[in-house]
Formats: structure tokens, sequence, C-alpha cells
């Protein structure tokens, strides 16, 4: 019997052993992290669909819908301006449409992880002698990294959205988008190992990703000149309801702190919450990956 | 060399037991693999070859029982084991964005091969599977039987001991059926590894060490090909009478050794036979029938006499559903 301690038999074969063994297990949990890491970007540079909604569907927000819906923000009734938000409409939802494009990509690659661990390269991966966790990093940190690159994709309209950046303002962005994007590719991932049968992203857009975003206060502010009463009677008391509740409307809110310099809210609750959200659905994603 | 170790099985199954549902795929099955032997798991579908598999590389959980890869406890050492694997899937798990070789450094950056090694393997096994002149093209262009050819290369890059192919040929056609093999083989010689592989197809497993026959979750039966022919296999005799009259007289004479229903074979009569009764039939109706054949026994005719004929259907699950989704090219799959 071999000695449970001894993690490598003694040389056995005619062929040299793979001196991987002989590593240490630390630098080979990282080196098959940065492996894993490195396929998820490589998958989508190469995926030119996921390309091109990450660069079309800014354009259509940014320059249709905000270009168009400009001249209504600031409407007044009776002589009365309603909205003291003192920004244009496409300043106002510039912030929101970086926060869409990081989602869609997010949500995206998690719910590879349905064809991955079903089907594909994920079976290949969980008979290594990586760890369930490092496995779910380097994906999580992947898809990740692919949508913050897609938010920086919208960051590049910004001189269309009359927003001007600084460098430490895109650096705040990059960190708020980093931590939005990790929290969402694992909100993703929890979402896709609940599911048995794969019929297709449009039911994750549908359900999922637009609900969210619509009622985040992107496209539309509650007014901060109104008292919280004055609010619910401005709107349905069921909207504010959820917009208070939607934890992406506080994400948003950073955004837009740091690129237009705009806060409905504390802007430190956004961190927060996303460092919070973060770390709970990474948990829950480990968990139910480890039990998979 | 420590004889111990050579003494010591490769894979160890002891009576292991899994279920699903109400479904029992694996009913107590136990056996060993030997040191550096090509191992073959014959059986009919859903005959409980891949639930095995998956158990032995620690994807799955046994409901009961004890499997050790070279002494390591899937269950309780499954890093241990898994280094020791080198695994083909049934279904291919390349992934169709990246390169041939981003696909081999990708596995090889997971099982920790350190960079210089890991190119020296990448090269060496892509000439081992005549893939050098694919190198970098993305999978998604190789045909399916140059992507098992790069599974088996891939399963290879970390030095694995010990190969376990779950059903590699299927779906291949007869000549690159014929090359896996050769290239499973020429593995199997050169580097001196232990090959475990499931089939379903029985002219497959004659160049095997030894086949475990397979069904509903029990061992038929474990031998050397040329073992089960002997033991197993029904020497077949094909007769073909002159007359009605010759062909009632051995019909009544030998009526107890009557293999099929006669009366479908048209004049054909097919007995079970030995080698004494092919001279006692000689010597009785020897100038009295038209032909006379002697069929010795396949491992076909021993698989069929140990599993049955009748061909096993089910509905498609969940899990099939979403590969057909894939393969109609379903969004966000590949």
């Amino acid at each position: 019997m071999t000695d449970p301690d001894c993690d490598i038999g003694p040389d056995t074969g005619p062929t040299s052993r793979a001196p991987a063994t002989r590593r240490s297990p630390f630098f080979i949990q990282l080196g098959g992290l940065y492996g894993i890491w490195l396929r998820e970007v490589k998958r989508a540079i190469r995926d030119r669909g996921q390309l091109v909604g990450g660069i079309s569907r800014p354009i259509l927000w940014v320059l249709i819908l905000g270009i168009g819906l400009n001249p209504y923000f600031r409407g007044e009734v009776y002589g009365e301006v309603t909205f003291v938000v003192p920004f244009t409409y496409l300043q106002f939802i510039f912030p929101a449409v970086v926060a869409l494009n990081v989602m869609y990509t997010s949500v995206q690659s998690a719910i590879s992880v349905i064809w991955d661990r079903e089907f594909g390269f994920l079976r290949e991966v969980l008979v290594s002698p990586m760890s369930r966790g490092m496995v779910l990093l380097g994906k999580v940190l992947g898809g990740a990294t692919v949508a913050m690159a897609h938010g920086c994709l919208v960051l590049l309209l910004a001189r269309f959205a009359d927003v001007p950046l600084t460098w430490l303002a895109v650096l705040k962005a990059l960190g708020l988008m980093a931590m939005l994007a990790f929290a969402l590719t694992s909100l993703g991932v929890v979402i896709a190992n609940r599911i048995r049968s794969f019929e297709g992203f449009g039911v994750f857009s549908n359900a999922v990703i637009l609900p969210l975003y619509f009622t985040s206060s992107s496209i539309f502010p509650l007014d901060p000149a109104l008292s919280r009463s004055q609010t619910r009677v401005v709107y349905p008391e069921w909207l504010v309801t959820i917009v208070e509740y939607n934890p992406l409307t506080y994400a948003v809110d950073s955004l837009r702190g740091v690129l237009i310099n705009y806060n409905q809210f504390d802007p430190r609750l956004g961190i927060a919450i996303m460092a919070i959200a973060g770390v709970v659905l990474f948990t829950i994603a480990l968990f139910d990956f480890r039990k998979a | 060399m420590p004889n111990a170790l050579n003494s010591e099985p490769a894979i160890r199954i002891d009576n292991i037991s899994k279920r699903y549902g109400r479904t029992l795929a694996l009913d107590g099955i136990s056996f060993d693999i030997r040191n550096k032997e090509l191992f073959a798991l014959l059986g009919p579908n859903g005959a409980g070859k891949t639930t095995l598999l998956h158990i032995l590389c620690t994807l799955l959980r046994p409901d009961s029982g004890v499997a050790q890869i070279r002494g390591f406890d899937v269950v309780k050492q499954p890093l241990a084991a898994r280094r020791l694997l080198g695994i083909v899937f049934q279904e291919p798990s390349l992934d169709d964005r990246l390169t041939v070789r981003e696909n081999l450094n990708l596995h090889g950056l997971v099982f920790g091969v350190p960079r210089k090694l890991r190119r020296q393997r990448i090269e060496e096994m892509l000439d081992l599977v005549e893939l050098t002149d694919w190198a970098d093209k993305t999978a998604r262009t190789l045909s399916s039987g140059m992507k098992r050819r790069l599974e088996i290369a891939r399963a290879m890059i970390h030095d694995s001991e010990i190969m376990l192919l779950d059903e590699p040929t299927v779906g291949l056609d007869a000549q690159t059926r014929e090359r896996i093999w050769t290239y499973i083989r020429r593995l199997q010689r050169e580097r001196q590894i232990t090959v475990l592989v499931t089939t379903h197809y029985i002219e497959e497993v004659e160049g095997c060490d030894r086949v475990c026959i397979v069904d509903q979750g029990k061992v038929l039966a474990l031998d050397t090909p040329e073992a089960l022919k002997r033991d197993h296999g029904q020497q077949l005799l094909r007769i073909v009478p002159k007359d009605a009259e010759v062909r009632q007289d051995i019909l009544t004479r030998f009526g107890d050794r009557l293999a099929g229903d006669p009366g479908k074979a048209g004049d054909t009569i097919l007995l079970t036979s030995d080698d004494a009764f092919v001279e006692l039939m000689l010597a009785d109706f020897g100038n009295r029938i038209r032909s006379l054949a002697v069929e010795v026994p396949s491992l076909e005719t021993v698989f069929l006499t140990l599993t049955g004929r009748e061909i096993r259907d089910h509905d498609a699950g969940a899990r099939e559903r979403t590969l057909a989704f894939g393969k109609r090219g379903g969004e966000h799959t590949r």
C-alpha cells in the first residue's frame, strides 16, 4: 500500500517523470489560473459576434437614444424646471451605458460555463490537479477582464457624449468596472449553475440584464431635488422601491460620480455594495461549482 | 526497480456501485487493471462504462466501494490520482477557438508542466499524432478524427502514466478508427503506459491484452480475447442438406443442438458444435449434405451471447438536448 502522505510514488516509468509534480503546488495553481484566464481573453478576442455587440450596443445607446432624448431631458412644466440634474441626457446616461456594456459581457462569458462544464473544456480542467476554486477564479477573472475591456470601449465614445475624461477619472472608473464585472460574472455563474438545460442567451438578456439595467436609475434620474416622500408622489411607489433595492443602482451611481461628478447617493455605498456582492456571489458560485 | 510497485495494479476497482435515481448504473463492479496493459471495457450503450470512467477520473463519486489509481483513492486523494491520469472524453473537450498548440499549452499550464518541458512535450506529441502541420490552426478547423488525435496528444502532455479513453473511435470512419488505434498502441508501447479504453465496437478489442465485458453495471466476463472466445464462444456448424428427407433426419437427431429458427434460414441448418461433433456429422451425413461450414467463435458471438441482442432505446435527457442545441450552432455555446 502506498503511504497516503507520500504524494508521488518513486520513479517507475522508463520515460523521465514530469518534474511538474516536483513544483510547489502554489505555482501549479497560479500557472493554471493564468492559463484559464488567458483562454477566456483569447476566446473573447476571437469572437466576432461578441465584439460587434460590444461596439454597436454603446453606439446605439449613446448616439441614438442619448442624442434623441437629449432635448426632452430637462422638460419644463408651466415654466417650472422639473429636473435639476445639471447635465445633458447624453452625459447622464453615459456612465450607465458603461455599466450596461460591462453587464452584457460579464453575463455572456459566465453563460459559457454551462457549455464548458457539460461538453467542453471545463471537464478537462476539472480532472486536472487544479482546485475547483482556482478554476472558477480563473474563469471569473477572465470574464471580468473581457467585460472591463468592453466597458472601456464605451469610454472611447466620451467625446461624443461631451464627457471630459481625466486620467484619474479613467483610473477610478477602471477600478469600479473591475468590481462590477467581477460581481456580475459571479452572478452569471450562479445563475448558469442553476440551469440544467441551456436554451440561449436571449432568456438571460430579457430576464436578468435588461430589468436590472432599467431599474437602476440608469436611464432616468430620481430627482434629487425632491424629498423622499415627494419622489414617491412623482413616481409610482413600486418603481421607487425597486430602484432603491436594486444593487446596480448604486454601482451606476458610483460610476456617475467618477465620470461626470454627479451622485444621487453616497458614492461609498456603491463601492461597498459591489465589494460585498462580489464576495458573496463568488462564494455562492464556488459552493455550487464544487457540488457540480 | 521496486518489485512491489510492479505487482500493484495500475487501477483497482473494488465493489463500486453508482445509482442515478432509480437506475443502478454500476452494480458492485470489481476488477483490477494491471500495470502497462491495454485493457478494453466492452459493453453496449448504457452499460455503465462512462459512469465507471467518470468515477475513476474523480468527476463522479461512487455511492459505495473503493477505486484506486496506483494506490491513490479517487475519493480521498483526487488530486494525486488525477495527476497520473490522461483522459480522453467521449465528447470532444477541446476549445474550438484556440489553436491546436494553444489547446496543448493550456493543458500543460493547468497540469503545472514547466514551460521548457511543456514546449518539448507539445512538439513530441504533435509529431506523434502527426498534427505538426496543423499546430497553428484553430481547433474548429480540424476534422473529428484529427480532434480525437489532438485529444490523445493532450492527454500525454503531462506525462500521464495511465490513459483513460472513453469511446475514442465512436462516430469515426473505419480508416480513422484504425489510425486512432495505431496511435494508442504506439503510445502504450513506446511510453510504457497503462491504457483503459471503453468501446462498443467488438472488432476493436481483438488486439487488447485483456477485455472486460460489462452490461447493466455488472462484469459479465474478463479475460484475454482468446480465452473469452474459448470459454464463452460457441462454434457453430452451418449445414445445407441435399433434400428435405435428409433435413428432417438431421433435425430429429440433433434437435437439441439447433441454434436459431430452422424455418427462417431456408435450407440451412445451424447447429451448435465442437470438433468432435463435426467429425460425427461428417461420418454420418458426409455424403448426404450439400455443404458444411464451421463457424469459429468470434468476440462478436461472445459479446452477443453475454449481453443479448435487444437494442435499448431511451429518450433524450436535458443534457442531450443541450448538446443538440450547441450542434445547431446555438448562441454562445462555442
